[in-house]
């Protein structure tokens, strides 16, 4: 909301209080100060001058050179531009240290080697609305010497957030009364012709709605003059940004920004008979002012006449056909007050706004409606001239809001620590306009309708106060550590393995695109209506809430090729989301942690080895993650991968891994194979678990024995390992696989076939094994491999 | 006799100097000292040495040893530091080093972890709740009128089923208190949404860190010691902390938190960094209805709710100009903090 400081002056004195004060206050009254516009001249330092002289500049055909006389007793030599100017006339001269708006200071210059010793000023140049191309020409008469500033009307524009709580302050006369609480000082008085009412009777006014408008106030006024406002009008509106129409509706939104009740005018040739506040018949149409149509509900409200037509949106906005225009000599002028929620309701289903609604649907002042309507009346009559009928006509009643609160003195001294006495509280509610009933008990203003409990007189009370007059406590009380605490310190050591082992952490938007859906990578694959989708997605890009984090991991990695990255080493933990069932389900929300790697294992440079990322990388990752212990993939097929396989911590499954198949790699332009794996958090973090206790450790050595071993080359890892498992030898503690040979051009090695060499490792607890031992347990393994598996030892 | 020792000294100084290598100088101390090195033999010759010049021939013999003994040791120290000097040759200890790959957390996960830090060596615990959560937790309990903006379609995101995405971290204080009596100390730090475009200074979905305390006798006096506490340790003892008055449904009194900060290069100014407020009586009330009983009886116990901005505080804290620099992961800027 705009105010301006000087229409704000005509209620309070503020003469001796800065701009920054005011700002302070304002802030610390819970009035957001969002702009500070300075309008005119601020400085003194522009003065009137008369040009004396102006002669060729010798250097610059643009240019001349001018003595003027600014009131110092020697003229002062001037370089200038313009050319709208004759030698005699008046004009603004910014002297060397003048301040001017567009945030230069003039300063002493040599312009083309000759001496200029201030600028003369255009309107612009100095605060003031442009005027015509050139030097601002001041009158004749104006005193030579004497600041320009004092010529003009200068004006601060403040550009304030009013609290939703706080419709009272969306008005001059509204925030002055806040102003004047706080700076402690009065509020001058508000001068409101008396005017005799009436009840409405019959054909002039009906309201079918009472619920909706339990008030509303008519006045007709005759022969009127539609044309412009006066000056001084004008000068008030535009100096709030408003643009003046005419003297009718300008009044009207002077109203409105003055005391804060909307009012509305509408020409009462275009009525026929009375006027009716009546529900919208369902489907009813109403075309507003601003040209557009809608179609109402029995919700909205309608000012309409005795034929039924509609005449404006009941405080949302008048319709295109029954307002003030330049040929309008008779007005009926409304004054009302609307149920707030059936005016924000409306202004909602409509998309119609005005600064009528947006106070309507906070709620005005129910004891103010008659007075705007008087002095609406008053000014009327003195811009436009005409007649007013000797008594407004008053249909229903204002609404009571408020009621007498409580203020208690124990929860009072609780709630502020004690720092301020049951007085010193009962000063701040009477200047905010409270009366006080009984020893705790306050009537709340009708302007107050916020103030219901006892906590909002207690607000009151802490804002006005303010809180640095609080003092500062602080005590701790033991609190035992969460379920949410314990996963949040795993997940924490997570990522900062994943750190350690050169892992970036990502963060990706929750909401993704129906075209990342393929790379979802879900521990469950989905099933139809599994996705949630949200009803008015921003963008397509936001559309669906993500199934899995890979599609926003392979998203970021496309963005980074794009950026030249060449090793891409990603993850990121967070919430997925799905229906449980089809859709028909309870949605779920579950965290997973998601990995992806691509590209050089490592940066390049002089030594490296230049090795592109495969899947054994991102395999080793898993496991340094989980400390070292192993993990097997388990393939299973997922659409949009390739290589994809469970992954298992013994026998629980903990995630998915898999590769982006190479076609949707060369769609996306990533140029390296793309490995990616999600895991169930809530599984991973229970891995993390610390042991229970150590293990000791052996007591006697143990030996090694190597073993190649040929079988065919599809044979997976997985089947000689299962066989080693399966064949228990108690004293083989374990089995790694070293090396592996295949040779594709058959010379060396059937292509068919692979050699794979494994490492064996024995011991007893016990004893030293002697070789004999040793070798028995060897033999034994390799039997069992030749037998189940028919490899075949080199 | 003593001729033959000089001279046999001579020669093995000689040998030991011309020695290239640890087995060469190893030959010269064999053929000197070995058992029949020259001096050795020289040496088992005492018994033929007259009496009288045994003690003169002893000693010659003594000091034959010592020097060939130290020129061993001096020629074989050399050697050492010959071999380990050549087994080094050729290499540049300035070529760039042989990098490992470097990762890093995430800012907002950092300044994260730094508040969740201060707050829990305050005792707060930490608390969750869903993200798409219903209009009764979201909106309802915290005192939001049927018919306020923020449940608009066009400032929130709702699904067909009715419910919504939270557009803030508060509904997990409704959900904590209806499963925990008071006392209670809780954080929550999640994401939130709004239907907000995407620029330079919005995000649609952005992160929150709220905190709830509820006890009885909590006071404005707590709410301001615990959040000044807070942002001096996250900001620097020395921050300046306001609170300005403001409006939220949920609490009342409410206020607005701004911390004086000097931004390199900029003169030193307020910047708000959170909300916060004494729980409104009518968050208890609506809360004693649906647990059935007193636990919160608004005549009982009072609290304090604040809530902040992850995103904006990672903003203040590094500088970061453009929010979405957050969300795209370019490893330019995420290795920034590694």
């Amino acid at each position: 909301m705009n105010i301006s400081l000087n229409w704000l002056s005509t209620h309070l004195d503020l003469s001796g209080k800065s701009i920054p004060e005011l700002d302070d206050l304002l802030t610390f009254a819970g009035v957001e100060v969002e702009g500070i516009v300075t309008k005119g001249i601020s400085t003194d330092k522009i003065v009137v001058a008369k040009i004396i002289e102006a002669v060729q500049h010798p250097n610059a055909d643009r240019l001349k050179v001018t003595q003027v006389d600014a009131g110092e007793g020697t003229l002062r030599q001037i370089v200038c531009g313009a050319q709208n100017y004759q030698v005699g006339d008046k004009v603004p001269c910014a002297l060397p240290g003048a301040a001017l708006p567009g945030g230069f200071t003039i300063g002493e210059a040599v312009m083309r080697k000759v001496e200029s010793r201030g600028m003369l000023c255009a309107s612009s140049e100095i605060g003031l609305p442009p005027g015509e191309d050139g030097l601002l020409i001041l009158p004749a008469d104006a005193e030579i010497g004497k600041p320009v500033r004092e010529m003009f009307e200068s004006d601060v524009l403040l550009e304030l957030e009013v609290t939703p709580n706080r419709p009272d302050l969306l008005s001059h006369r509204g925030m002055a009364r806040e102003l004047a609480t706080l700076l402690k000082t009065p509020l001058r008085p508000l001068e409101i012709p008396a005017r005799a009412t009436a009840p409405a009777a019959g054909g002039d006014v009906r309201v079918d709605a009472p619920a909706a408008c339990p008030l509303y106030t008519v006045v007709r006024i005759s022969g009127v003059t539609v044309k412009d406002s006066p000056p001084w009008l004008q000068q008030r509106l535009e100096a709030i940004g408003l643009r003046p129409i005419n003297n009718i509706v300008d009044v009207s939104n002077f109203i409105l920004h003055e005391l804060g009740q909307p009012l509305h005018a509408f020409d009462a040739a275009k009525l026929a008979g009375g006027i009716v506040v009546r529900h919208a018949a369902d489907g009813e149409t109403f075309t507003a002012l601003d040209e557009s149509t809608h179609i109402l509900t029995t919700d909205d409200l309608l000012i309409a006449d005795e034929n039924g037509a509609a005449l404006a949106l009941g405080g949302v906005m008048g319709g295109l056909d029954s307002g003030v225009t330049a040929s309008t000599t008779d007005i009926l002028l409304e004054s009302a007050w609307f149920t707030p929620p059936g005016i924000r309701r409306t202004s909602r289903r409509t998309a119609l706004s005005s600064d009528s609604s947006y106070r309507f649907e906070r709620g005005v002042d129910p004891e103010g409606v008659l007075a705007a309507s008087h002095l609406a009346v008053k000014l009327i009559l003195a811009t436009a001239g005409g007649s007013a009928e000797e008594t407004t006509l008053v249909a229903g009643q204002a609404p009571v809001l408020t009621r007498p609160v409580t203020l208690d003195q124990a929860k009072l001294d609780q709630l502020m620590g004690g720092s301020i006495s049951l007085t010193d509280a009962g000063a701040i509610l009477t200047r905010l306009g409270l009366t006080k009933l009984a020893v705790a008990t306050w009537q709340v203003p009708s302007f107050r309708a916020d103030l219901q409990r006892h906590i909002d007189l207690v607000e009151e009370v802490a804002r006005v106060h303010g809180l640095d007059q609080v003092p500062s406590r602080f005590q701790a009380t033991f609190v035992p550590a969460s379920p949410v605490d314990a996963a949040y310190d795993a997940d924490m050591v997570l990522r900062r393995r994943l750190a350690a082992l050169g892992l970036h952490e990502c963060q990706t938007i929750k909401l993704i695109a129906d075209g990342q859906l393929g790379d979802a990578l879900p521990l469950r694959p989905l099933q139809d209506g599994d996705l949630i989708r949200v009803k008015l997605p921003l963008s397509e890009d936001h559309a669906v809430m993500r199934p899995s984090i890979v599609p926003g991991l392979v998203a970021s990695a496309v963005r980074n090729v794009h950026q030249q990255a060449k090793s891409l080493r990603f993850f990121e933990m967070g919430r997925v989301f799905r229906n449980a069932g089809g859709g028909k389900a309870r949605d779920q929300e579950s965290e997973t942690l998601a990995l992806l790697l691509s590209g050089p294992t490592g940066p390049a440079g002089w030594a490296a080895t230049g090795r592109t990322t495969d899947l054994y990388d991102l395999k080793g990752v898993l496991i340094s993650l989980l400390g070292g212990r192993e993990i097997q993939l388990s393939p299973r097929e997922r659409d949009g991968f390739v290589l994809a396989a469970d992954i298992k911590s013994g026998e629980q499954n903990i995630g998915v891994f898999a590769r982006l198949a190479p076609s949707r790699e060369r769609e996306l332009d990533l140029g390296h194979p793309v490995y990616v794996a999600e895991l169930d958090l809530a599984k991973l973090r229970k891995l993390l678990g610390s042991i229970d206790h150590v293990t000791d450790l052996p007591q006697f050595p143990g030996s090694t024995r190597d073993a190649a071993m040929e079988l065919p080359v599809g044979t997976p890892n997985a089947d000689i390992e299962a066989v080693i498992r399966k064949c228990a030898e108690p004293l083989l503690v374990s089995a790694e696989c070293f090396d592996l040979f295949t040779d594709p051009t058959g010379v060396k090695l059937s292509a068919d076939r692979k050699s794979v060499a494994y490492r064996f490792y024995y011991r007893a607890s016990d004893r030293t094994l002697t070789t004999e031992q040793v070798d028995a347990a060897h033999r034994k393994v390799l039997d069992t491999l030749v037998a189940k598996l028919g490899v075949k030892f080199r | 006799m003593n001729e033959s020792i000089g001279s046999i000294q001579t020669a093995a100084l000689a040998q030991i100097a011309a020695a290239t290598d640890v087995r060469t100088l190893d030959d010269a101390r064999v053929a000197v000292l070995g058992k029949k090195g020259t001096l050795s033999l020289a040496a088992a010759g005492i018994k033929e040495v007259p009496p009288q010049e045994k003690a003169a021939f002893g000693q010659l013999l003594n000091a034959a040893r010592t020097a060939i003994t130290a020129a061993l040791a001096e020629k074989q120290a050399a050697l050492r530091e010959q071999a380990d000097r050549a087994a080094l040759a050729g290499i540049d200890l300035t070529l760039p080093a042989r990098r490992v790959p470097v990762g890093s957390l995430h800012p907002l996960t950092l300044i994260r972890d730094q508040a969740i830090g201060i707050l829990r060596r305050m005792g707060f615990a930490l608390a969750d709740g869903p993200e798409i959560e219903d209009e009764f937790h979201c909106f309802d309990a915290l005192n939001t009128p049927a018919d306020h903006p923020a449940r608009n379609e066009k400032d929130t995101f709702y699904f067909d089923s009715g419910k919504l995405l939270r557009t803030h971290t508060s509904s997990v204080q409704i959900r904590t208190m209806e499963s925990q009596p008071p006392p209670l100390r809780i954080i929550a730090p999640g994401s939130a949404y709004r239907r907000d475009e995407i620029d330079a200074t919005h995000l649609s979905a952005f992160n929150q860190l709220e905190g709830l305390y509820v006890d009885r006798e909590v006071s404005l006096p707590d709410l301001k010691g615990t959040l000044e506490y807070f942002f001096r340790e996250m900001f620097g003892t020395s921050t300046e902390v306001r609170f300005r008055p403001h409006f939220f449904p949920f609490t009342e009194p409410s206020f607005e938190i701004d911390v004086k900060l000097q931004i390199k290069g900029q003169t030193p100014r307020w910047i708000e960094v959170a909300g916060c407020g004494m729980v409104d009586p009518a968050v208890f009330e609506s809360l004693s209805q649906s647990r059935k009983d007193q636990a919160y009886d608004p005549e009982q116990v009072t609290g304090f709710a604040f809530g902040m901005g992850l995103d904006r505080l990672a903003m203040i804290r590094w500088g970061i100009k453009d929010i979405r620099l957050l969300i795209e992961n370019d490893v330019r800027f995420l290795k920034q903090f590694a």
